[in-house]
């Protein structure tokens, strides 16, 4: 193939066990994209980021990863690769220190090696976090817990990004934070290939977006223009 | 009115078992806090061991205690090799078919060893350590003594390692997150097997110390499981420093039922104190969750 995407998707069909959730979806990510991936609950959108890390049963399609098809290689071999997901609920260690959860992060060999220049660069972003550093997991508020859910993906120096709801259950002032952060982070250099319920918010920082209805990719397009679509606003905007 | 003197031998007798109790106990605790994998047979790999040491130690004509510098790498090998045939198909499984399996492993060690050794008691005749250091009316067991330090001195090593080294961090972060960790590139099936055959070579270091005094038979492990189950469910998921005091406390109390109420009946006053607790503390004594 002349043009290598960065994360590529062909009719992948996956789901649990006997429990089929994705139909055939066709994605794509280009490197230093922020791609949003919106529809309804229960529509495949975690099981899709989930699939991308061998999280789930695959039952047929590929998933190449810079050109190359990761399907066999178990999910700590493709972060090794450089992907990484912030996972829904955060999926913090709970009753680890933020400063543990953070060195869990920068677990892969490559990580580990550059993890002292990494904590600098998320103790940046995330001052909160350098206060609370010795602080256990379990007792962060949620913005904070979210910020240390990204901070702990960011540790492995992931190329691509993975976000599942990285808003859910959050005050609306700590949402837009978060969608300053993905921002900041794509000028930083990591492609982001985000899953929002935030319709609008996720649409109006993306560069590109798909909708996902039943395990299947009913629309996709420029992110711009999926905003002025009447069938989206009707759907999820509420307009 | 019961000897004071007898009383503190007892008392002394109970601490050092039980730091001996914590360190069988302790690996149990971790695969179990790790894994969700209660191992039933878990004694049994005392027993097993007990044997080991037993007869390589009568092929040499060295103390049991030297034996260890065999049976704790040959134990990790095998726990390895347990893990990887036994354990890990069951990862995930129904408690019931966990428990079945893990029980079913322990009679076959049982009866492997009443085929093999018959039902005898084996003990090796010529201890380098079978004498105690007196202060008055006291009386300590030498041999006790070493199993005690070395026992507590690995419980530190352990609590250090899990605490201070990336493979400790991958344990813990494992511990607390299963479906997480491998986003951190973590190799969970990989933290299993290390921690699992840890915690068999921990079942060697014990028999081999436990036999520096002791004698096997086939129905060793089943103590050894009984005291190590009350260990781990006292502990709560506390961590090193929450088995090594849930083992002192059982220690203690096995040998105050026996200087109080019959050295036969000592197993059931542990268990009689250990219902009473669970009463007040459910989740255990020094339990996080």
């Amino acid at each position: 193939m002349a043009n290598t995407h960065m994360l590529e998707l062909e009719k992948v069909e996956a789901g649990y066990g006997q429990f089929r959730v994705l139909h055939g979806v066709d994605m794509h990510v280009d490197k230093g994209e922020i791609v949003a991936l919106v529809g309804p609950n229960g529509a495949g959108k975690t099981t899709t980021l989930r699939t991308i890390l061998g999280m789930t049963t695959l039952y047929s399609g590929d998933i190449r990863y810079q050109g190359r098809s990761i399907t066999k290689l178990p999910t700590h071999k493709r972060v090794e690769l450089g992907i990484t997901m912030v996972p829904e609920g955060r999926g913090l260690f709970n009753y680890l220190t933020v400063y543990e959860n953070l060195l869990a992060g920068a677990y892969t060999k490559e990580a580990w090696e550059k993890k002292e220049e990494t904590l600098e660069w998320v103790f940046q972003l995330f001052p909160r976090l350098k206060e609370r550093k010795n602080q256990i997991a379990g007792t962060l508020s949620g913005g904070e817990a979210q910020m240390l859910a990204i901070g702990r993906a960011l540790m492995s120096r992931p190329k691509i990004l993975l976000m599942d709801e990285p808003s859910l259950g959050l005050a609306p002032i700590i949402v837009l934070e978060v969608f300053e952060i993905v921002k900041k982070l794509r000028d930083e250099g990591v492609t982001i290939l985000l899953v929002e319920q935030h319709v609008k918010h996720s649409l109006e920082i993306s560069d590109r977006a798909y909708v996902m209805e039943m395990g299947r990719i009913v629309m996709q397009g420029p992110a711009k223009e999926l905003l002025q679509s009447e069938e989206l606003k009707k759907a999820y905007l509420a307009l | 009115m019961i000897d004071p003197a007898l009383i503190t031998n007892n008392l002394i007798d109970g601490v050092l078992m039980g730091l001996l109790y914590s360190l069988v106990a302790l690996g149990l605790s971790l695969v179990f806090g790790l894994m969700d994998i209660i191992n039933f047979a878990h004694g049994d790999f005392v027993m097993i061991a007990a044997y080991t040491t037993w007869v390589i130690a009568m092929m040499l004509y060295v103390d049991p205690s030297v034996t260890a510098i065999i049976t704790v790498p040959l134990f990790f090998v095998i726990g390895l090799a347990i893990y990887k045939i036994i354990i890990e198909p069951i990862l995930g499984a129904e408690p019931l078919i966990q428990i079945a399996v893990t029980v079913g492993l322990g009679y076959v060690l049982q009866n492997l060893a009443l085929a093999y050794f018959r039902a005898g008691p084996r003990s090796f005749p010529a201890p380098w350590f079978n004498y105690s250091i007196q202060i008055g009316p006291i009386g300590i067991a030498v041999s006790k003594l070493i199993a005690a330090a070395v026992s507590l001195a690995s419980l530190f090593i352990i609590n250090y390692m899990l605490v201070n080294t990336k493979f400790g961090l991958a344990v813990r972060a494992t511990s607390a997150n299963r479906e997480v960790a491998p986003l951190m590139g973590i190799n969970v099936r990989k933290v299993f097997a290390i921690t699992f055959g840890l915690g068999i070579a921990l079942t060697a270091l014990g028999a081999a110390l436990y036999m520096m005094w002791g004698q096997t038979n086939p129905y060793l492990g089943q103590s050894f499981s009984l005291l190590s189950w009350v260990i781990v469910a006292m502990g709560g998921l506390g961590g090193v420093m929450g088995v090594l005091y849930s083992g002192l406390i059982v220690g203690v109390l096995e040998a105050l039922g026996s200087t109080f109420v019959s050295p036969s009946a000592r197993l059931a006053v542990v268990y009689l104190a250990f219902f009473f607790i669970l009463w007040f503390r459910p989740r255990g004594l020094f339990g996080r969750r």
